[in-house]
């Protein structure tokens, strides 16, 4: 059996939502550490009429 | 670790061109409060450390690793009017450039500016090629 993934396989999918380029940026709301120590709740919202960056990365105290 | 003390020093070229820069990981609140803390490098950044505890904002931006429970090294860029205009995805084991991350907000903010696209390796004209901030001590 060939389990090779084809792309003639794949086009024939609806994509779905895939959060790239010119996709609208989901919502959030969620703690965080703001403003020096303190923790306080951070909504995307806030941040509309900026650029934001989200940063995604694996977890704390860990290198690289 | 070494990416976010990166974040740390170009962070405030990030806020001079009027962005934000939100650190997300699935880690708790107060597991990012400590880890600032205890990390030399990092405990000056002013850049907010988001926790993704549920794991729904990085699932969501379709950049959860499953398998780890955590988030891949992925940026994505918002513009003011909330719509993703650029995101990538970078290897577990390979850092950033926090460098090129300023370079394209300047380049979003000068193909806004002037209607022109933007070149290859394009540099601002005045030179401002981003440099690491003087650490604070």
């Amino acid at each position: 059996m060939d389990e090779k993934l084809h792309v003639k396989t794949l086009a024939a999918y609806p994509a779905g939502y895939c959060a790239t380029r010119d996709d609208a940026a989901p919502m959030f709301s969620a703690e965080g550490v703001v403003d020096g120590n303190q923790i306080r709740e951070v909504r995307l919202e806030e941040y509309r009429g900026q650029w934001v960056i989200l940063f995604f990365y694996p977890s704390d105290f860990t290198p690289v | 670790m070494t990416e976010l003390a990166a974040v740390a020093a170009f962070y405030p070229h990030i806020k001079a061109l009027g962005a934000e820069l939100l650190a997300i990981s699935t880690d708790s609140a107060y597991a990012h409060l400590v880890f600032k803390q205890i990390t030399p490098a990092i405990t000056n950044l002013a850049a907010p450390l988001v926790s993704d505890r549920t794991h729904e904002i990085s699932s969501a931006y379709r950049v959860l690793d499953r398998k780890a429970g955590a988030a891949f090294r992925a940026s994505v860029f918002i513009s003011p009017d909330q719509i993703i205009r650029a995101k990538f995805v970078y290897p577990k084991e390979i850092g950033r450039n926090i460098s090129e991350h300023v370079r394209l907000l300047q380049a979003f903010q000068y193909a806004q500016e002037t209607g022109q696209g933007v070149p290859a390796n394009w540099v601002p004209s005045n030179g401002s090629q981003p440099a690491p901030a003087e650490k604070k001590r």
